[in-house]
C-alpha cells in the first residue's frame, strides 16, 4: 500500500453505526460483525461513502478534522485504513 | 380465565399424565407433558397464577419429560426431556426433573423465539421503567432480581430479556427465579414471606431452588414496557456498594455479548440493540449487601 493507493467501501458495506461520546459501533454487512470505532476511522468511512479516494486525500481528511502531527499524518491514515482494511470494511482499488 | 390453581392436585397430574397441560406465560404458550411427580410438585407450588390454555389447541412449544425406561426406572430412575421429537440434553436424575423442566423451557425460548431480540439478563420494572441485569452465570443476577422483585419491583424475566425489534418495548415472560447454592438461603432470609421450591441438590449447576413469581407480575404478563437503565451486576464479597458509568458504545458490545440471537437477527438485532441503548444508562454495579444494594435501584435516576 502507498499514499498514492485509492481506496472504497467494499460493495455491499452499509456503514450502518450509532455514534456516542466519541466512539462509535458499527454493523458490518459483510461479516455480521459490530466493531467498536473512534471518530478518526469512522470519518474515513463517511468520506469513503461519496466514493474511492485516495490515501492522500483521506490524511487531508484526517488533518483538517482532528489534531495530528504533521509528522505522523502518513502513518495513522495508513494504519487506520490498514485496520478496516482488515475488518473488510474497506479495499484498494490499486493492483 | 382459569388458572393452574383452579385445578386439583389430582387432575394437575391427570393432564400432566395425559394429553399434557397448556399454561401461557407471557407471550408463549407451553404444553408440558410428564408423569413425574416432582414436575406435578413444582407447577402446583410456583404456577399456580398462570392461565391455563387448551391443551389441543395451538402451543409455542410442545415439552415432554419423561422417565427412562426399562430396567434403569426401578435403580437409578432418570428423566428424558424431549421437544418436537428434538432431545438437546443429557438424562439427568429424576430429582432433576424440576429444574430440568425449568431448563428446557429457557432452551425452548432461547433456541426458538427470533421473532424478539433475545438477551441473557433479568429484567424488572418499576413505575414504568425497566431496569436489564445482563450478565454470565455466578455474578449474582437472581440473586438480585429475586430481592428487587421482593421488595415491589415487577418481575418481567430472570433469564430472558425479550425485546420486540419494531418498537423496542420490552416483552415480559415472568417465570420462577432459579436461585443456586449460597443464594438460596441468601433470599430466604432476605424475604422469608417468599416461595421457594424444595432445593435440589447435585445438579449440574450445584443446589437449584426456585422463586414463585410474584402473582402481580404474571397479573401483567401482557403489560409490556421499556428500558431505562442497563447495570451489569457483580457480586463480591465485602464490595462496596458502587454504580459505575458505562460508555454508551461500550455497554452496546457488553450487550451483544449476552445476547442469545444477536448474530443471526444481523441489522436488524444491530438497530434494535442501538435503540435500547440509546435510551438506557447503563452502569457496572459491584455490590455485597443486598439492602444497600436496593437503595441503590430505588435511588436510580431516569435518564434524560
Amino acid at each position: 500500500m502507498s499514499a498514492g493507493d485509492t481506496w472504497r467501501l467494499r460493495p455491499g458495506q452499509a456503514v450502518r453505526y450509532r455514534h456516542w461520546d466519541e466512539e462509535c459501533v458499527l454493523y458490518n454487512d459483510l461479516s455480521g460483525d459490530t466493531h467498536l470505532l473512534g471518530d478518526a476511522a469512522l470519518e474515513l468511512l463517511l468520506t469513503l461513502q461519496h466514493g474511492p479516494t485516495t490515501e492522500a486525500m483521506l490524511a487531508a481528511v484526517l488533518k483538517a478534522q482532528f489534531d495530528i502531527a504533521d509528522d505522523e499524518l502518513a502513518a495513522e491514515t495508513a494504519a487506520l485504513l490498514q485496520h478496516m482494511n482488515h475488518l473488510y470494511l474497506i479495499e484498494t482499488l490499486a493492483c | 380465565m382459569l388458572t393452574v390453581a383452579s385445578l386439583t392436585r389430582s387432575q394437575l397430574q391427570t393432564r400432566l399424565a395425559g394429553h399434557g397441560l397448556a399454561v401461557r406465560t407471557g407471550p408463549f404458550t407451553s404444553l408440558i407433558r410428564s408423569p413425574i411427580a416432582y414436575i406435578a410438585d413444582g407447577i402446583a407450588l410456583l404456577y399456580g397464577d398462570y392461565p391455563l390454555e387448551d391443551a389441543q389447541g395451538f402451543a409455542d412449544f410442545h415439552v415432554h419429560l419423561r422417565r427412562s425406561g426399562g430396567v434403569r426406572r426401578w435403580y437409578r430412575p432418570q428423566v428424558h426431556f424431549d421437544v418436537d421429537g428434538l432431545v438437546p440434553f443429557e438424562p439427568l436424575p429424576e430429582a432433576h426433573a424440576f429444574p430440568m423442566l425449568e431448563w428446557a423451557l429457557n432452551w425452548c425460548i432461547s433456541t426458538r423465539a427470533h421473532a424478539f431480540l433475545m438477551i441473557h439478563a433479568a429484567v424488572v420494572e418499576r413505575n414504568g421503567l425497566a431496569v436489564m441485569l445482563p450478565a454470565p452465570p455466578g455474578s449474582g443476577k437472581s440473586t438480585l432480581c429475586a430481592a428487587l422483585v421482593s421488595r415491589g419491583w415487577r418481575l418481567l424475566s430472570d433469564e430472558l430479556a425479550l425485546f420486540r425489534p419494531h418498537d423496542g418495548a420490552l416483552v415480559p415472560v415472568p417465570r420462577p427465579v432459579s436461585l443456586k447454592n449460597r443464594s438460596i438461603e441468601v433470599i430466604r432470609d432476605f424475604a422469608p414471606d417468599a416461595v421457594l421450591s424444595q432445593p435440589v441438590s447435585n445438579t449440574t449447576k450445584g443446589t437449584v431452588a426456585h422463586l414463585k413469581a410474584p402473582s402481580a407480575s404474571v397479573a401483567r404478563a401482557h403489560e409490556t414496557t421499556r428500558a431505562a437503565w442497563i447495570v451489569f451486576p457483580k457480586y463480591e464479597a465485602g464490595a462496596a456498594t458502587e454504580l459505575t458509568p458505562i460508555a454508551r458504545a461500550r455497554a452496546f458490545l457488553r450487550v451483544a455479548d449476552n445476547a442469545f440471537n444477536y448474530s443471526q437477527l444481523g441489522a436488524l438485532g444491530f438497530d434494535t440493540l442501538a435503540g435500547i441503548i440509546e435510551q438506557c444508562d447503563s452502569y457496572d454495579f459491584r455490590y455485597s449487601d443486598l439492602d444497600q444494594a436496593m437503595e441503590a435501584f430505588a435511588a436510580l435516576e431516569p435518564p434524560r
